[in-house]
């Protein structure tokens, strides 16, 4: 196999350094999961990583790659003793359906139990100690062996996992390999559908995710998948992922109040909000549309009073409301990613073509390095979320030149004295 | 040769020092790794098999010896004690640590080098004609159109996240030695009623897909040059497909949509641009060719070469006569090609030392001027004739002095599975096994280019050889695909798969049954194999490979 020999060259001999993570990180990027695990399981260190499962709603996809590259590989299950029947009914299916002869029940200490948790009820009172009795420490234990372990987790699972890498260093210099980082749902369906994978018995009556019973709730359509544990709770994670520090690694800046939305050098209260689907459209003030829908119900709206708002997602062409510009009060262009930059051809032309001299909105994946791009493109708003840009933003330290290669539409930008026509500085 | 001002040196500055803050916190743990892709992609900071690789810009391919002896300095210090020049006319390193990186960085803007938008979605490095401004057919010199073209793309704020890479040639002489037709953009000067303008094409690469490029404009005139980019990049950077990084190229964007269309779009953009503020003024133009003026050439410059006698002495030296030099325009002047694919070298690698002697040879011999060239080689751009067979006698000394430019031995090829992770099979080892199997032979053959990748993303340009190699990898064994009749000339052309993969050991024997074939059959010596290819068709070569 050509890419195991290309991948041996890289084996790291005792523990991996920061820089070898992130190379390790550059290699797999764009491997699909099976090579990504294959790699973890059988050259990643010279101390086994160990494979860990809930068996919960989504786990047949690793399970099933684990029974592929080797049946016989130690499963780690956390027996909590909590769990749902189905859960345990869930695992003897999948030993049997994947032939997978070594899975070992991990389960918490009789004197922890005893000492804390003697009614069985702490996960009332206080659920992360129970957590921590019932999942962090059994695990931890047993992990002492090995070099690190893989899990499960996926970017798409909570805002906190957002940027969930393949490969992770823990605090104690171990290894955390997520082979599914980057899978979707649509993914973990589709693998599923692919294998005819036996679901959880549970999640099909609507538990997305699964951990133990008495913390586990249904979700909801349109909810985050994880929502359902620990609902209620100011907690998102079992502790199991978290880091030494407490944290996870990259916690995002959430939370309904905070204020999102950087106009004229500061974070200010947002005036507008998106058309919702039971809204009617009249009497519409400070609301952003979508494009489509406007473009169908444009002469509906010509009597509408309030400030209308506009949404341009990437693909919407904005040639076919360049004649219309001067009814919006603000526009939202869309970035659904960083890295699609079809809203600055946009922004340009609806500043510079069509001579919109609203507020022109940056939404969605907003980082630091992009900032100065925007606003040279014409954009006077941006919605940001990615705590680094915030704070860079807040202390006025966006990273940029003053100095620009060519011109732009924007006042900024004039002619300085004698310098060559194309140069521009701020 | 382009001088930074004040205004492009700071600009760089800030850049840098941007940059090797990024770095500096990525090192610190303060930016995942996530964080910190899409800033490094931007500033030419790759992760290959093994560690980083930081791809430097070499503008258009041109260099000075005080650069060349810093790119000398650098692989000394920061890397192996060597550097990798590249098709499109860069250096990369391959070993530089991360923590080092700022330092690098620092180190390069000392001599108005660095390594802005060497990778990434954005405007890649403008390459162009490594004769440019020396060669006796050029129509006009491209580099101050290129530098102007350097200028527009750097951190162009609406460009800088296309749908993918996006690459621009330009050639200003009568035969395309920049493979214009290869690229997302090239551009052919063109007279027309006795104005130099441009020709421009569009949709061209190499890759998975093969394309060559089509017309889509055959005169643009300088002033309206800009614009009509701005107008092409616009239509791309809207339509182009992002649901895929294989068919995110403009090529596949033109193909899918068809020129006419694109050119619609394109000309529609460009009627709204056209006579704003990227019209370039004459003055401007002419301001940044005085950078480009020619060198103070000796008019009396002796026009033979004085070492015919020892030509005939030195079997060696006649055959780099006869392979490495081009003709110059200014009469008692050549061009010298420097072959950086010494029999058993890695081609494309010059070690330290070498960089610093070629360095000093610029100095004293070709006006302080070098060239890379997308054949991965270095170029002496000015020399008089007289000084050659000193120039070569140091080559000698410093191991460059193989004669074997546009012979079977100049190979390009990719680093292949020996550094690279996306490669299926090994280049190097084929590519030196080529060149010693045929060394002694190789003066028969003629002009052959013999072009190697080692999986299908073409970094080899096999597409293009007049004999191209892929490896692939099939049930976990090293094969190798072998294409005749690619061109990369403006008669562009893209090489016929002749049939199944051979093994890598297979490869030089696969190659002699096809040169066989050709060294019959031409119909004199002057006929070089391409031509011989075209008029022959493939049948005789499949016969021979598969019988």
């Amino acid at each position: 196999m050509a890419n195991a020999n290309a991948a041996q060259a890289f084996v790291p001999k005792e523990r991996l350094s920061d820089l070898q993570l992130v190379a390790l990180n550059g290699m797999f990027d764009e491997r699909d999961a099976l090579s990504v695990l294959r790699f973890a399981l059988e050259e990643l260190t010279s101390h086994p990583i160990a494979m860990v499962s809930s068996f919960g709603a989504d786990s047949s996809v690793l399970l099933h790659m684990v029974a592929q590259i080797n049946p016989h590989q130690e499963v780690l299950f956390l027996e909590t003793g909590k769990h749902f029947p189905e859960t345990l009914e869930y695992v003897e299916t999948m030993k049997q359906r994947l032939g997978l002869t070594n899975v070992r029940f991990l389960e918490p200490d009789t004197s922890d139990l005893a000492r804390f948790d003697p009614k069985g009820d702490l996960w009332q009172t206080d659920p992360d100690s129970c957590c921590h009795i019932r999942k962090t420490e059994p695990l931890d234990a047993a992990l002492k062996a090995y070099g690190g372990w893989v899990t499960g987790r996926k970017r798409f699972q909570t805002n906190d996992r957002g940027v969930l890498p393949h490969f992770e260093l823990t605090s104690d210099e171990r290894i955390k390999v997520n082979p599914l980082a980057y899978w979707d749902f649509e993914d973990v369906k589709a693998y599923r559908a692919e294998h005819d994978l036996p679901p959880h018995p549970l999640f099909n009556v609507g538990y997305l995710s699964i951990g133990c019973a008495p913390c586990t709730s249904m979700v909801k359509e349109g909810e985050d998948p994880r929502s359902g544990r620990w609902r209620g709770r100011d907690k998102t994670e079992c502790g199991i992922h978290f880091d030494v520090s407490g944290k996870i690694a990259k916690p995002q800046a959430k939370g309904q109040s905070m204020k999102t939305l950087f106009k004229d050098g500061q974070f200010v209260e947002d005036q507008w909000r998106d058309l919702a689907d039971d809204d009617a459209l009249i009497d519409l003030d400070h609301v952003f549309m979508p494009f489509s829908l406007y473009i169908e119900h444009k002469d509906r709206l010509v009597g509408n009073n309030g400030a209308l708002g506009l949404i341009v997602q990437p693909g919407d062409d904005v040639h076919e409301i360049g004649d219309d510009v001067h009814r919006f009060a603000a526009i939202a262009v869309e970035f659904p990613k960083f890295a699609d930059g079809r809203g600055y051809s946009s922004a340009r032309l609806l500043r510079e073509r069509y001579g919109f001299d609203g507020e022109l909105r940056a939404r969605g994946d907003i980082l630091t390095d992009q900032v100065q791009f925007l606003r040279r493109c014409g954009f006077d708003s941006l919605v940001v979320v990615d705590g680094p840009t915030r704070n860079a933003l807040e202390n006025d330290a966006i990273a940029g030149v003053s100095v620009f290669m060519q011109p732009t539409g924007r006042d900024i930008e004039v002619p300085a004295g004698t310098r060559p026509f194309l140069r521009r500085v701020k | 040769m382009y001088r930074y001002d004040e205004f492009d040196a700071a600009f760089v500055r800030e850049r840098t020092e941007q940059f090797s803050d990024q770095v500096k916190r990525r090192v610190a743990g303060e930016l995942t790794e996530d964080q910190f892709r899409p800033l490094r992609l931007m500033n030419g900071l790759y992760l290959q098999l093994h560690a980083y690789m930081l791809r430097v810009a070499v503008p258009y391919g041109t260099l000075n010896s005080r650069q060349m002896h810093k790119l000398a300095h650098i692989a000394r210090t920061y890397d192996r004690g060597y550097g990798h020049f590249t098709t499109r006319q860069n250096i990369q390193y391959n070993w530089p640590k991360l923590q080092d990186v700022p330092k690098i960085l620092e180190e390069l803007a000392e001599v108005e080098m660095h390594a802005i938008q060497t990778s990434g979605n954005c405007i890649r490095n403008v390459t162009t004609d490594q004769f440019a401004g020396a060669a006796h057919d050029e129509i006009i010199d491209p580099r101050p159109v290129a530098e102007i073209i350097r200028q527009w793309s750097s951190l162009h704020p609406e460009f800088s996240f296309l749908p993918r890479k996006f690459k621009i040639a330009i050639t200003g002489a009568q035969q395309d030695r920049a493979a214009v037709k290869f690229h997302d953009i090239g551009l052919m000067a063109n007279e027309k009623d006795g104005q130099v303008g441009w020709r421009v094409f569009v949709g061209g690469g190499l890759g998975r897909t093969p394309m060559v490029a089509k017309e889509i404009n055959d005169f643009v005139p300088h002033e309206d040059l800009l614009a009509y980019l701005e107008a092409i990049l616009r239509v791309y950077n809207l339509h182009g497909r992002r649901d895929n990084k294989y068919k995110a190229r403009i090529k596949i964007l033109v193909h899918e949509t068809g020129i006419e269309q694109i050119r619609e779009e394109v000309e529609a953009e460009f009627a709204q641009l056209k006579d704003g503020v990227l019209t370039l003024p004459q003055d401007e133009l002419d301001r940044i060719s005085t950078y480009f003026a020619a060198p103070p050439f000796a008019a009396d410059a002796d026009d033979v070469l004085d070492a015919e006698q020892h030509a005939l002495e030195n079997a060696q030296y006649a055959k780099f006569l006869k392979r490495n030099l081009f003709k110059h325009r200014q009469p008692g002047y050549t061009s010298i090609t420097i072959s950086l694919k010494s029999v058993g070298e890695v081609p494309g690698d010059a070690s330290d030392a070498q960089m610093d002697a070629i360095a000093e040879l610029a100095r004293e011999f070709s006006f302080d001027e070098l060239r890379v060239s997308h054949e991965q080689n270095l170029v002496l751009p000015h020399v008089k004739k007289s000084d050659v067979r000193a120039i070569y006698e140091r080559l000698v000394e410093i191991g460059l002095a193989e004669g074997n430019a546009g012979l079977i031995s100049d190979i390009i090829a990719c680093p292949g599975l020996d550094y690279c992770a996306l490669a299926n099979a090994r280049s190097i080892p084929i590519a030196q096994d080529i060149a010693k199997r045929f060394a002694d032979r190789e003066n028969e053959f003629g002009e052959l280019k013999v072009k190697i990748s080692g999986c299908i993303n073409a970094c080899g340009h096999h597409h293009v050889g007049h004999i191209g190699i892929l490896g692939v990898e099939k049930k976990g064994t090293e094969l190798y695909q072998i294409t005749v009749g690619g061109d990369a000339t403006e008669q562009a052309a893209v090489g016929n798969i002749l049939g199944r993969g051979v093994t890598g050991d297979e490869v030089p024997d696969a190659l002699e049954k096809l040169l066989n074939v050709y060294m019959d059959q031409r119909e004199n010596a002057d006929e070089p194999f391409l031509d011989a290819f075209r008029r022959l068709g493939e049948a005789p070569f499949k016969e021979a490979l598969y019988g």
